[in-house]
C-alpha cells in the first residue's frame, strides 16, 4: 500500500485534520495526564475526564518520559498493514514501559539489518512522520529508536 | 445492584451455516437467524416482546439501525435495542435481554447478532483499526498488532510454546470436523506438526478462520412462561465487564478487579466470570463444558485461566494434559473455536458458544457430545479484551 495520497477512496478512510489537531500534544510530546488529586499518571491523555483511581476531575498535563524498555514486540508481517504504512513493512510493533511506568504502544524505526527488536530493548522516543491526514499534509508523532546511551528523560 | 424478580430461561437458538449466499442482504441474513431461532423453539413472531441486537457492518447507518432492524424483522412498533460493543456485542445484547426478562418487563426476547462483513472490504475496515483510535489507529497500530503484541507478552511471561498453541488449535479442528456449522467442517484435518511449524503460514493457521457473513439468534423467556414452549429449558445467566481499550493500560489499571494484572491476564473476563457465576449460583468447578472465543491459541489459554478452569499461566498445561478433549472434567471449544469454527465477529462470537452449550445440555452434539453435561460456560470478547462477556447455561429439567 502506497503512502501516496491521490485517490478519493482513501479519503473515506482518513481521519480529518481536526482529529489530528486535537491529539497533537499526545503524539508530539507523549503528553498524557496526571491526576491533581492522587497523582496517578495516564496515557492516552485524560484531559477533562475523571480519574478512574480516585474519581476526582483534576487532570493536569503530564509529559511522559521519553525513554523506556520494550515489554512486548511483534513484527507486522501478516499482510494487513495500517493505512498509510504499507511502504514501511515489516514494522517492529512494540509496547514500551516508559521510565515513569506509563505504558505506550508504537513502533521501533531505524532498525538496521541484523538488529533485533525484543523485550528488554532500551528505546527512546523520536518525532517522525506517520501518514497523511485528509488535507494531504503529513501527520507527525512519536516513534521509537534504539537507545544505546540508556539515558532517562521525562518531567 | 437491584433485585432479580425471576430466572431467565433459554428456549433454543439458531445460526446461519458457513458460506451464506452472496446475494443475501444483511436484512435477509438477520431474518434467517431470527426466524430460524423462533421456528426451532416454536415461538410465533407475535409472541416476541422485543429484540436485542448487535451488528457489525459499516454500510448500515449507525444512528438509525434500530428502526431498520425492527422493520426487517416485522417487529415494529415493538422495540429493538441495539448495542455497539464489537465482536462480543451480542453478549451485551443478551445482557440487556436478560435484564428486561428478569425484571418482568418482557416475557420473550430474541437476542440477535449479525455481521455481513463482506458488504465492505472487511480486512481494510476492521484489521487496520486499533482499539482506542486517536493513539493507536492514528499512529499505525492495527487490530492484528494488538493480538500479536499480547500473545508475545503472554508467551514470555508464562512460557507457552508454539507446540502448545498448535495443540490447542488441533483440538479445535478435531471438534470442527464433527460440527457441520464449523467453517472447517469439511476441510482436510491439519497435523500437529503442520500447526506447530515456525513459519508465517503456520502462524496464520494458528489464528482464527474468517466465517464471512453470519447471523445467529437465541430466544430467552421468563422461567414462569417457559413451559408454554418446552419442558427442557436451560437457565441462562450473563455478565460483562470492560477494561480500558488502549492496551498499554491493561497493565495495573488502578481500579479494583483490574489492578495487579497485565497484558497476559484477562482481568475483565475474571470480573465478568465472578458475576456470572454468582448469578448462576455455581463455581468454575461446576462447568461440564466450556466454549471460549479465541482468535489465537494464547487467547484461549488466557480465557480458560480467567474462567477458572486452570490457574493463571497454566492454560497451556491444561491443554497439554488433555483438558480440552472429550473425557476430561471440562472439555473446551467443542464448537470448534475461533481457529476452526471461525470468527464470525458480532454475528456469532458469543452466541455460537451459547448455542453449542445449549445443544450440549440437550445431548444433541453427536460425536462431539460431552456425556451428561449439565452446566455450560462460555466467554467472548470485543476490542481485544477491553470487553469480556461470560454466559452460563444450566439444565433445568
Amino acid at each position: 500500500m502506497s503512502q501516496e495520497f491521490p485517490e478519493a477512496i482513501v479519503r473515506l478512510d482518513t481521519f480529518s485534520s481536526a482529529v489530528w489537531y486535537r491529539g497533537k500534544r499526545g503524539r508530539y510530546l507523549i503528553e498524557g495526564s496526571k491526576c491533581g488529586n492522587c497523582g496517578e499518571l495516564f496515557f492516552p491523555p485524560r484531559a477533562g475526564l475523571l480519574c478512574p483511581a480516585c474519581l476526582e476531575r483534576k487532570m493536569e498535563p503530564h509529559r511522559c518520559a521519553e525513554g523506556g524498555v520494550v515489554v512486548a514486540q511483534a513484527l507486522d508481517d501478516m499482510g494487513f498493514p495500517a493505512w498509510g504504512y504499507g511502504d514501511d513493512l515489516p514494522r517492529h510493533m512494540v509496547v514500551v514501559r516508559l521510565d515513569d511506568n506509563v505504558h505506550v504502544m508504537g513502533d521501533v524505526v531505524d532498525v538496521g539489518p541484523g538488529e533485533e527488536v525484543a523485550a528488554g530493548l532500551r528505546v527512546r522516543a523520536v518525532l517522525r512522520k506517520h501518514r497523511r491526514e485528509d488535507t494531504g499534509a503529513w501527520a507527525y508523532g512519536f516513534r521509537f529508536v534504539r537507545d544505546t546511551k540508556g539515558e532517562k528523560g521525562g518531567s | 445492584m437491584g433485585s432479580i424478580k425471576r430466572r431467565v430461561m433459554m428456549l433454543g437458538g439458531a445460526m446461519t451455516p458457513p458460506n451464506v449466499p452472496m446475494d443475501w442482504s444483511w436484512r435477509q441474513l438477520a431474518t434467517e437467524a431470527y426466524c430460524g431461532a423462533l421456528e426451532t423453539v416454536g415461538v410465533r413472531p407475535r409472541e416476541v416482546d422485543m429484540a436485542c441486537v448487535a451488528y457489525n457492518d459499516r454500510t448500515i447507518v449507525d444512528s438509525s439501525i434500530g428502526p431498520q432492524v425492527a422493520d426487517a424483522l416485522a417487529l415494529a412498533p415493538k422495540p429493538v435495542l441495539v448495542t455497539s460493543s464489537a465482536c462480543a456485542g451480542n453478549g451485551v445484547a443478551s445482557w440487556a435481554a436478560w435484564n428486561a426478562i428478569a425484571s418482568g418487563r418482557c416475557d420473550v426476547i430474541v437476542s440477535l447478532g449479525f455481521a455481513r462483513s463482506d458488504n465492505f472490504d472487511a480486512m481494510e475496515a476492521m484489521n487496520s483499526e486499533g482499539n482506542y483510535c486517536d493513539y493507536d489507529y492514528l499512529m499505525g497500530l492495527t487490530h492484528i498488532n494488538y493480538g500479536a503484541l499480547r500473545d508475545d507478552y503472554y508467551r514470555r511471561k508464562y512460557g507457552a510454546t508454539l507446540e502448545d498453541a498448535a495443540r490447542w488449535v488441533w483440538q479445535c479442528h478435531w471438534y470442527a470436523r464433527r460440527n457441520p456449522l464449523a467453517a472447517e467442517f469439511s476441510k482436510p484435518m491439519p497435523s500437529l506438526g503442520e500447526l506447530a511449524a515456525d513459519t508465517p503460514d503456520a502462524e496464520r493457521s494458528r489464528q482464527a478462520t474468517n466465517r464471512g457473513g453470519v447471523a445467529s439468534a437465541f430466544v430467552l423467556c421468563g422461567e414462569d412462561v417457559a413451559s408454554r414452549w418446552t419442558d427442557r429449558p436451560a437457565q441462562f445467566d450473563v455478565a460483562y465487564a470492560y477494561r480500558p481499550p488502549y492496551m498499554g493500560n491493561f497493565n495495573n489499571w488502578p481500579v479494583d478487579g483490574l489492578k495487579g494484572y497485565d497484558m497476559a491476564e484477562l482481568s475483565g473476563l475474571m470480573v465478568a466470570a465472578k458475576e456470572a457465576y454468582g448469578l448462576a449460583g455455581i463455581t468454575a468447578a461446576a462447568a461440564d463444558v466450556c466454549q471460549v472465543h479465541d482468535l489465537t491459541a494464547y487467547e484461549g489459554f488466557m480465557a480458560i485461566e480467567a474462567l477458572g478452569l486452570a490457574p493463571l499461566g497454566k492454560g497451556a498445561q491444561y491443554t497439554r494434559d488433555g483438558g480440552m478433549a472429550l473425557g476430561s472434567a471440562c472439555p473446551v471449544n467443542t464448537y470448534g473455536g475461533g481457529p476452526a469454527f471461525g470468527h464470525g465477529s458480532v454475528g456469532s462470537d458469543f452466541q455460537a458458544g451459547v448455542i453449542e452449550n445449549f445443544n450440549q445440555l440437550r445431548g444433541e452434539c453427536g460425536e462431539r457430545q460431552v456425556v451428561g453435561a449439565k452446566v455450560g460456560v462460555n466467554s467472548s470478547y470485543g476490542t481485544h479484551h477491553s470487553l469480556d462477556v461470560v454466559g452460563v447455561l444450566q439444565r433445568r429439567w
